[in-house]
């Protein structure tokens, strides 16, 4: 972990939190003092190396906070007088946003199985086997000759035909396995099963539809959430709502000579799992890309460009700031 | 066309800062220890350029 802190009139402190960081380099770009320099982010990532993604020159840096106020993944915390300046009125602020609307959710977990940072939890209590399934079976022992048809053909495994006396035999429904598929019925030579599937006979009408229902609860972890918009991408019910850091595109030198197959590097960078490597060539999808550059910087033949045309970023007060700012949404990917 | 190592540059694996980062770094098989050094394999070299980028001690280029 990287850090500085230092006592004047206030004290100030800046604090890397490397689980957070990606290696992206917009701290390092724009550090007024060029206090930051990006440790080797491949090897990191592929965890050849035990570094930090990002290295803090302490004797250079001013404290100033703009790294902290621009890190798209709140990698960076800047406190003045023991308060982040998150929280601060003074300080930039993100409309950058994830959010999951738990009444419209319905807990399939498409979201928590696409979610690249595991951050997304989906509990859920499925409706009672016995609510969905109901119906009623019985076997005339009389009319049985434990012929074993009905054992036979059962798809549920619900039906034993067992030995009772020197010659006698009983067959015999588990009714927690039986679904009232009526296979038994159908196919029993002496019309020894009598058997209805309720659902069926009475289509539903006399049943209540929400002992059919999942009921649950979706937690998105802020934390580790880079608002990447898988969870909006993929969820069947439009109940993910992201808004990203920023807006713009991620383009791909055709002319450049990319080796996705030996390299990818771009792709185990990634913090979104936006690349995919498909005939051997990188291909970014933009949908759920945040434009963070971390693919950019690491590409050795320099395949990808970052465009960025918007910071979401509000309450940028200082003008040197905004000057400095300016330069993500410059399209020069640096 | 394959790269080239800077022997004087490369030093001993012992002594590299990445414990030989580029062997471990390429996939194609094209860097390999040999003695204690770093050796090319210039067939399997697939022109990639990711050791040249993250060689510690950049001693590896195209000529």
């Amino acid at each position: 972990m990287s850090s500085v802190e230092r006592e004047g009139d206030e004290s100030r402190s800046l604090k890397h939190i490397n689980e957070k960081c990606v290696g992206c380099g917009i701290c390092a770009s724009i550090c007024p003092t060029k206090s930051i320099k990006n440790g080797p982010v491949l090897p990191i990532a592929r965890g050849l190396v035990d570094m930090d993604y990002v290295n803090i020159n302490e004797k250079s840096c001013c404290l100033c906070g703009l790294c902290a106020a621009a890190c798209p993944f709140d990698a960076l915390e800047f406190k003045i007088d023991g308060e982040d300046i998150k929280n601060m009125d003074d300080y930039p602020k993100w409309i950058k946003d994830a959010a999951i609307d738990s009444e419209a959710c319905i807990y399939c977990k498409a979201c928590e199985t696409a979610c690249p940072q595991d951050a997304i939890r989906v509990q859920r209590t499925l409706p009672n086997r016995e609510d969905l399934v109901i119906g009623e079976i019985g076997v005339d022992q009389d009319k049985c000759i434990s012929c074993k048809i009905c054992e036979e053909l059962c798809p549920g495994d619900a039906i034993t035909v067992q030995k009772t006396g020197r010659n006698e035999y009983e067959t015999v429904v588990d009714e927690d396995k039986c679904v009232y598929c009526l296979v038994c019925k159908r196919a029993c030579p002496t019309d020894a099963i009598k058997a209805v599937c309720s659902s069926c006979a009475y289509q539903d009408y006399k049943f209540d539809p929400e002992t059919f229902k999942t009921h649950g609860d979706t937690i998105l972890n802020p934390d580790s959430c880079v608002n990447c918009g898988w969870c909006q991408e993929i969820c069947p019910v439009d109940a993910a709502v992201v808004t990203k850091p920023f807006e713009g595109e991620a383009s791909f030198d055709d002319e450049a000579e990319c080796k996705g197959d030996s390299c990818h590097a771009c792709q185990d960078v990634c913090p979104c799992n936006a690349i995919e490597i498909v005939d051997g060539q990188s291909v970014i999808d933009q949908k759920v890309c945040v434009l963070c550059g971390a693919c950019a910087n690491v590409c050795p033949q320099k395949c990808i460009q970052i465009n960025r045309t918007k910071i979401n970023l509000e309450n940028v007060r200082s003008k040197s700031w905004n000057n400095i700012l300016s330069s993500l949404t410059s399209g020069t990917g640096k | 066309m394959p790269v080239t190592i800077d022997t004087e540059k490369c030093g001993k694996i012992e002594n590299c800062p990445g414990e030989g980062l580029c062997i471990k770094i390429c996939e194609k098989g094209a860097l390999v220890e040999k003695d204690g050094d770093v050796a090319l394999v210039p067939e399997n070299c697939d022109d990639c350029d990711l050791c040249i980028q993250n060689c510690p001690n950049q001693a590896i280029s195209k000529v």
